[in-house]
């Protein structure tokens, strides 16, 4: 616990908070700019589309987002060659899960901030009844399982890597195959395809009357697996950065 | 009863791929000592002390530390009683240095008039609330030290502290590193590749190349390994060494010079008489003596780097 509290403190100064909410800022944006005159059918599925494009916009947004929280974590310790005093004071597990926890706890509270403030955006634009908290709960779990699998690839990167220009370009590289994902599938195995993968809505698009239907998704069997895989990719990135970061000398 | 070592290491030995980095090494440090840890580079001072931290694991051999066994279960539980310097110190630049100390504070588990007494120690009470990105090289390397002070443990391991300070800098932590076992009670392992650094504040030393510790005891049996000879420029070197080997003193030639054991002054004086009144001229006589820095040199192997 003393070993997370102290992650919280290093990470002063470095505006990682700042950097995160950095990223909800352009998404009110987004949303202020996409809803400024919301038609009638928009405000009678305002709670679907709503799920539906902050999935598509983490989806892009994720991976690179996760490869700077990763990178801020990280890049202090490298910078400042602690490691190896470090790890005279307290396991390299322990370090880290420090870590690991302290981005978690991070990515939960931007996550969590995510959905309070959308929410009260979609009931100031007078979306019509109430958002389905099952429907979001699970939608918000699926997301996080999905961005923790990022973070702790990116981590496991970071970590490794002095020169964090190697996370950071891959981490890039992550949103750039999510949208090549968006466009080719409704699903994919790969990590940065998980969270496109998990959207609990689907879209249809009447070209002629240019109105949106949005529905509730009912997964097939590959798109069922895709979403597994998620926590798949969660316990071998876990798995992974554990052994790499406790099995290396300082 | 024979007194417990801090650091035993039986044979340890580091190899990377096919380079021997540290064999069989067996390093004594016997508690209250200040233990100089010489070589050259890259003999493989600091990959040996990063074994005794752990932070290497060694390829083969065990490690001693406080009388106990050190493996990566009780590697932390024995470890909280030393503090360490590695080659460079390491710290957050983007935090004061007393933040900084607060870290290493919080994981050693000690006190706050801790972090104020090191402070003062290692003379940065009035840069605390500095950024330590703003120190100066000399500076990050003596909060390096505070750090490695903190909460005042038996056993301090520093590698090369003095790199990057200043000569004023050097002096005074050499004379840190002195009193620390008689003022704090801490046994101190100081790595060194300078011999005249070892000499001013080691009590114990061993002697690593390539990888083996080539000597191992105190630096006053090292020192006792220095000869003394006199030395002497004649006018002619045959008849001086017959005549004084006529009065039993043994004589080496060397380019020039005619080499004795140290003699009492009463003696010297008879045998120059002797050799004035038989003719032979006396040009030069000199009194020498084997450095420590020959010894080491010769230890060491004359092509390794000082």
């Amino acid at each position: 616990m003393k070993t997370l509290q102290l992650e919280f403190y290093k990470i002063r100064r470095r505006n990682v908070w700042l950097s995160m909410f950095a990223m909800l800022g352009i998404q009110i944006l987004w949303g202020q700019w996409s809803m400024r005159n919301p038609k009638d059918w928009e405000l009678e599925s305002g709670w679907m589309s709503l799920l539906y494009s902050l999935t598509v916009l983490d989806g892009l947004m994720m991976p690179t987002i996760m490869s700077l929280l990763a990178s801020r974590l990280a890049d202090i310790e490298h910078k400042g060659n602690t490691y190896k005093q470090l790890k005279t004071l307290r396991s390299a597990a322990s370090l880290y899960h420090a870590k690991a926890l302290c981005g978690t706890v991070i990515l939960t509270v931007l996550l969590a901030s995510q959905a309070a403030v959308f929410i009260l955006y979609g009931y100031y634009l007078g979306y019509e009844g109430n958002p389905d908290p099952r429907y979001y709960l699970l939608a918000y779990g699926l997301k996080f399982a999905s961005c923790l699998s990022l973070f702790l690839l990116q981590l496991l990167l970071s970590m490794y890597f002095a020169n964090q220009m190697i996370p950071l370009v891959i981490g890039l590289g992550g949103s750039m195959v999510a949208l090549f994902v968006m466009f080719v599938s409704n699903y994919s195995f790969l990590p940065w395809g998980g969270i496109l993968s998990s959207s609990l809505v689907g879209m249809d698009w009447d070209q002629t009357s240019s109105i949106i239907i949005y529905f509730y998704r009912d997964y097939s069997k590959a798109e069922t697996a895709a979403v597994i895989c998620i926590f798949i990719w969660v316990f071998v990135f876990y798995a992974a950065g554990r052994r790499l970061f406790t099995r290396r000398e300082a | 009863m024979a007194v417990q070592n801090l650091i035993e290491t039986h044979n340890l030995t580091k190899r990377y791929g096919k380079t021997l980095s540290v064999n069989t090494l067996n390093m004594k440090v016997p508690p209250g000592a200040v233990y100089g840890f010489l070589g050259p580079n890259g003999a493989g001072k600091s990959t040996t002390l990063k074994m005794v931290l752990g932070l290497v694991r060694p390829s083969a051999g065990a490690i001693t530390l406080f009388g106990s066994p050190m493996d990566e279960k009780n590697r932390i539980y024995l470890l909280a009683d030393t503090g360490s310097l590695i080659e460079s110190p390491s710290y957050y630049g983007h935090l004061s240095g007393e933040e900084n100390l607060h870290i290493i504070q919080t994981l050693k588990g000690c006190t706050k008039s801790d972090v104020d007494e090191v402070l003062k120690i290692v003379r940065l009470t009035d840069a605390r609330n500095k950024l330590v990105g703003h120190y100066s090289l000399g500076m990050k390397q003596r909060l390096g030290l505070a750090a490695a002070l903190l909460g005042f443990p038996k056993l301090l391991i520093l590698d090369e502290p003095t790199n990057g300070l200043d000569p004023a800098g050097i002096q005074e932590m050499r004379e840190l590193i002195c009193s620390l076992p008689t003022e704090y009670g801490i046994t101190v392992v100081v790595s060194s590749h300078l011999l005249s650094e070892i000499d001013q504040m080691a009590d114990h030393v061993g002697i690593i190349r390539k990888g083996e510790l080539v000597y191992q005891n105190t630096l006053e049996s090292l020192h006792a390994h220095a000869k003394e000879q006199l030395a002497l420029r004649v006018s002619n070197l045959t008849i001086a060494a017959d005549l004084l080997r006529q009065d039993g003193i043994e004589t080496q030639q060397e380019e020039g010079w005619l080499l004795l054991p140290m003699l009492e002054d009463a003696l010297a004086a008879k045998l120059i008489r002797n050799l004035i009144e038989q003719n032979i001229s006396l040009y030069r006589i000199e009194q020498r003596e084997t450095s420590l820095e020959d010894i080491f040199l010769t230890l060491t192997g004359k092509e390794s780097s000082l």
